[in-house]
């Protein structure tokens, strides 16, 4: 005969509600594990994707030692041609020159419900924190441009809808996420694109959508300066020309068409942030990325480094923070399982009394009050875990919360279950039998 | 007193139980020698702190006494290695209390199934016995109720099968009629005069209750913790030893 089991169906209701409380209780920390976890995949998921050993970027920066930190965190640009001599070294299996920026369209997508619930929640609770303007809604939807050759790496790991770029020009390949629909046509820079594909999942650390362009329509949208800036700037150039050459008594029939090609040269947009690099099977990240480093005058981070610099570098102290809430809630979730647990004891003690007095050991006690702690922990955990998944898509970023992270959850559980029980097998052990008569 | 004691149920010589040191200390039993045969019926009478309870918690196994030597069933309690009281507790005695302090979250036949399930008994042997016992007792339909469902007189009826249960050598009753009109209180003295003969189980009763002493084999009257008399009120086979 199970005592516990025979305890919990008889009082279910004052059970089942407390065990309501840790699970709730338990959700949140489940979705707090989740957004930890999506801000990692957020920050990894490019890298991840693309699948390159070594990303390759523009060495001095504000630091010549170590280089610059990019292309998803500081500003990298470097000669298009470049990825050709890295391609060449030996070792390497493929090197695929990248365009990437953040830029933005003026348009956001329609507000569902749900976002107009987020947007008023969020009104209220910050009303006292923030200054007129503040949290108006932007007109605007920021989004990562990354530029890559078909057939090379660095395009969308997958096609949900429609297809992927076929055409050299105008076609793009939208993240779901940034609420676009296959044919879509949207302005980019100086030119209309046309939503052709939507691929899932491909986020910045920032979780801004990605969208997929040709590298030299990327290159258009991402260096090409704006026409009437350039209009106003070309004479200058011209004139700036004239006047060293002339200086330096150059050739005045040369001197025309060297003007224009120094005009040119201010449109020029044959540049790229980074290469990514796939290497042969067996070869060493590292050893290949001195030699860049030695040779090529570039900066090269291996795949663990390059989301290092974006997890570590941009969201060190978010993930810090949650980290620490979320062990703060595991924390309570400990103590008010250790607190009903102990309640339901205090409750007990007669029972107890009575169970000692028929000669029960003192493990059938304590086996009790420990099964019970356990129901509470893991029914807790199983429910509180499935309420997690049942809103995690209704959350504004990625919520990830893995099969792993809820049997994690369960272990942990289990473990400040038997913690929790401590306290009342204590206070049971204490009871004296002879209570029950009345006498001690 | 009869041979070394190992042929009564219960055999006590010398008890004595001190509470507390010093200004403090309180003789609660002094020099009780008792001896009680399989099938006695026994009441220990005595007004209110003249040492009923703590008799009844020392031959329940529940408290050590202070000096004497207690023998139950045969065994020398006390006599050898530190006892396994809990143990001896679920396979020689049974409890019924004023209340029948039956398990509120147990059925009136999960509560009789309780010792033997912590005594070892299988499930099925469990609630085979239990049944028996509630049929016994007049109260098989009753047997999937919870204590809350029964009446009083029911409810002590369960007691009864539950005291019964692992087939104890002696009941221990506390005031077991005290909330009972006299016509229950009869019929549960007669119940346990049932049990006293039909399964040889010594019963011993601590009572206030005057309406008892004409049901029972013999009174012992305590007074400050001795033994004042022991009268006997049939032909029982009981010997107290004082």
């Amino acid at each position: 005969m199970n005592l516990a089991v025979r305890d919990i169906v008889y009082y279910r209701l004052k059970f089942f509600s407390s065990t309501i409380g840790v699970a709730l209780l338990i959700m949140v920390v489940v979705a707090i594990g989740g957004i930890v976890r999506g801000i990692i995949s957020d920050s990894s998921t490019i890298i991840e994707n693309t699948g390159a050993a070594l990303w390759v970027v523009q060495a001095g920066g504000a630091h010549p030692q170590e280089g610059t930190l990019g292309p998803f965190v500081e500003v990298s640009r470097i000669p298009q041609s470049v990825y050709h001599a890295i391609e060449a070294m030996p070792g390497v299996a493929e090197a695929s020159p990248l365009a990437m920026a953040w830029e933005h369209v003026r348009r956001m997508p329609r507000p569902t419900f749900l976002m107009k619930f987020m947007y008023i929640n969020t009104l209220v609770n910050t009303a006292t924190m923030v200054k007129p303007g503040w949290l108006a809604m932007p007109q605007v939807q920021r989004f990562i441009v990354i530029g890559y050759q078909p057939g090379k790496i660095g395009g969308p790991p997958v096609i949900i809808d429609g297809r992927g770029i076929m055409a050299s020009h105008y076609e793009i390949v939208a993240d779901v996420s940034a609420g676009f629909r296959v044919g879509e046509r949207l302005r980019l820079g100086n030119f209309d694109y046309t939503v052709v594909g939507l691929t899932r999942n491909m986020v910045g650390f920032t979780a801004d959508p990605v969208i997929y362009a040709t590298l030299l329509d990327a290159q258009n949208i991402v260096f090409q300066p704006d026409p009437n800036l350039l209009r106003n700037v070309q004479p200058l150039i011209v004139q700036d020309f004239r006047d060293a050459a002339t200086a330096q008594a150059a050739s005045p029939r040369l001197l025309a068409p060297l003007a224009a090609k120094a005009a040119q040269s201010a449109e020029n947009t044959l540049f790229i942030n980074a290469i990514a690099v796939k290497l042969l099977p067996g070869v060493l990240a590292k050893a290949i990325a001195e030699r860049i480093q030695r040779w090529q005058h570039l900066t090269a981070y291996t795949a663990p480094q390059q989301v290092n610099i974006q997890l570590m570098g941009s969201n060190r102290l978010l993930l810090f923070q949650m980290s620490v809430f979320r062990d703060i809630l595991v924390l309570i979730a400990g103590v008010v399982i250790g607190l009903i647990i102990y309640t339901f004891t205090l409750d007990k003690l007669h029972v107890i009394a009575m169970l000692k007095l028929l000669g029960a050991p003192g493990r059938v006690v304590y086996q009790m009050i420990l099964q019970e702690a356990l129901f509470m922990g893991i029914v807790g955990v199983v429910l509180g875990s499935a309420l997690e998944l049942l809103i995690e898509p209704y959350f504004p970023r990625r919520v990830i919360a893995t099969f792993g992270d809820i049997v994690q959850m369960l272990v942990v559980m289990v473990v400040i279950a038997i913690l929790a029980s401590a306290l009342a097998v204590h206070r049971a052990m204490r009871v004296d039998p002879r209570s029950v008569l009345g006498t001690q | 007193m009869a041979g070394n004691g190992t042929d009564y149920t219960v055999y006590a010589e010398h008890l004595a139980k001190v509470y507390g040191q010093g200004r403090t200390r309180v003789e609660a039993l002094r020099g009780i020698d008792l001896a009680v045969r399989p099938g006695d019926l026994f009441a220990i009478m005595g007004p209110s702190g003249s040492g009923k309870t703590t008799l009844l918690t020392i031959l329940g196994l529940v408290t050590e006494p202070t000096e004497g030597r207690l023998l139950i069933d045969g065994e020398d309690i006390y006599g050898g290695r530190m006892p396994d009281l809990a143990r001896l507790r679920r396979e020689k005695t049974g409890f019924i209390f004023q209340s029948p302090n039956l398990i509120a979250f147990l059925t009136a036949e999960e509560n009789v199934v309780l010792p033997m399930s912590l005594a070892g008994v299988p499930d099925r042997a469990g609630r085979m016995r239990a049944a028996e016992l509630l049929d016994y007792l007049g109260i098989a339909e009753r047997a999937e109720l919870y204590p809350n469902q029964l009446s009083g007189g029911e409810q002590q009826r369960v007691a009864i099968a539950r005291a019964l249960a692992n087939n104890p050598k002696i009941i221990l009753a506390d005031e077991p009629t005290a909330a009972l009109d006299t016509d229950r209180a009869l019929s549960v003295m007669h119940l346990l005069r049932q049990v006293s003969i039909e399964q040889e189980t010594a019963v011993l009763v601590v009572t206030h209750d005057q309406r008892l002493i004409g049901e029972v084999d013999r009174v012992i009257e305590l007074i400050d913790g001795r033994i004042v008399s022991a009268e006997s009120h049939s032909a029982g086979s009981a010997v107290p030893t004082s």
